[in-house]
């Protein structure tokens, strides 16, 4: 018993590691943000990050992958910020994943979905 | 309040700086530093700093092992790579004991100094065999005795009967086999141990999950 509801742990946190990184190309499809308040934008939704430094390491990878770039810009106060935005090809990864997400979610949902779905 | 406060990032980062002690030195300052403006940036955000507040933003930033392990699932999940300590506790175990039996014990502190090997690990290290290869040279050239068989032409004095050779003090069935399993043992053991313990060498805590759809 102990042991389905770890695997189910791990499984719910590879979901959510998956989808990440397209929720952080969503939010930096639009406008580009520094890490810190990308981190708080995605930690205002509740159940995406439950560790908000695990977004850095995120950031680094859509980096090293050419789907974001970043670049250093002087903040109002303090040091200068690492602003992050999404490269064309990072827009494009994103655009393929909502056509793959949105079948795929109402499916999920057609089975799994609360009462009022059925 | 203040210095707590610092003392309670200095900690926080100085303990993230270890988990990452495995990757890149770029690559961890990096991290680091990331993490670093990231607090400063928080901080900066609190109407009131107190100890509380550092501890509750330190907690939603995550224990550094979890973003540690992050970052090697996400950059690859390379295997944590050998240093020179693991390397010369391999071979000093292995063969470390033919330096004056000291090359072993230096091979067993730097296995026990390691954090690459779990406890367990670090037993079988020290157990099989102590020594390591040095107890099977010494059982393949005789010094450590293993049996002996002596061996004469005897006969009954008394009776005059025939005289015939005879072996005595030699080993019974059962020492013989466990002769022969303690000599295997002290061959094939250090071989295994040092085969097992760098195979065994700590791997990332997330090596499972490859993700990467983005990169395709």
């Amino acid at each position: 018993m102990v042991e389905t509801a770890g695997r189910q742990d791990a499984l719910l946190a590879q979901m959510r590691r998956g989808t990440l990184q397209y929720c952080v190309l969503a939010l930096l499809a639009s406008e580009e943000r520094y890490g810190f308040d990308l981190v708080r934008g995605l930690a205002e939704v509740d159940g995406m990050v439950t560790s908000e430094g695990t977004i850095y390491p995120l950031l680094s990878r859509l980096r090293r992958d050419g789907l974001v770039e970043s670049s250093w810009r002087e903040s109002p106060s303090g040091p200068p910020r690492r602003y992050y935005r999404a490269t064309s090809a990072g827009r494009a990864a994103l655009e393929d994943f909502r056509r793959e997400w949105s079948p795929f979610r109402d499916a999920v949902n057609t089975f799994v979905g609360g009462e009022d779905e059925r | 309040m203040k210095p707590t406060a610092d003392r309670l990032v200095d900690d926080y980062l100085k303990r993230l700086d270890r988990e990452l002690s495995d990757l890149p030195r770029a690559r961890r300052r990096e991290l680091t530093d990331e993490i670093a403006e990231h607090i400063a940036e928080a901080r900066a955000g609190l109407e009131a700093e107190n100890e509380v507040e550092i501890r509750n933003l330190l907690e939603r930033l995550g224990d550094p092992a979890e973003i540690a392990a992050e970052e090697r699932a996400r950059s690859g999940a390379r295997p944590r790579r050998a240093g020179p300590i693991e390397i010369f506790a391999l071979i000093g175990l292995l063969i470390g004991g033919f330096l004056f039996v000291v090359g072993w014990f230096v091979g067993l502190v730097l296995l026990w100094v390691s954090d690459a090997w779990t406890t367990g690990e670090k037993l079988v290290g020290t157990l099989l065999v102590p020594g390591g290869l040095v107890p099977a040279f010494l059982i393949g050239t005789g010094a450590l005795g293993g049996y002996s068989e002596v061996c004469g032409a005897t006969g009954d004095p008394a009776t005059g009967a025939e005289l015939s050779m005879v072996c005595t003090g030699g080993p019974s069935l059962a020492a013989r086999i466990f002769w022969i399993a303690l000599s295997v043992i002290c061959i094939v053991g250090p071989f295994f141990t040092t085969i097992f313990l760098a195979r065994r060498m700590k791997r990332p805590a997330a090596t499972a999950y490859q993700p990467s759809p983005g990169s395709a």
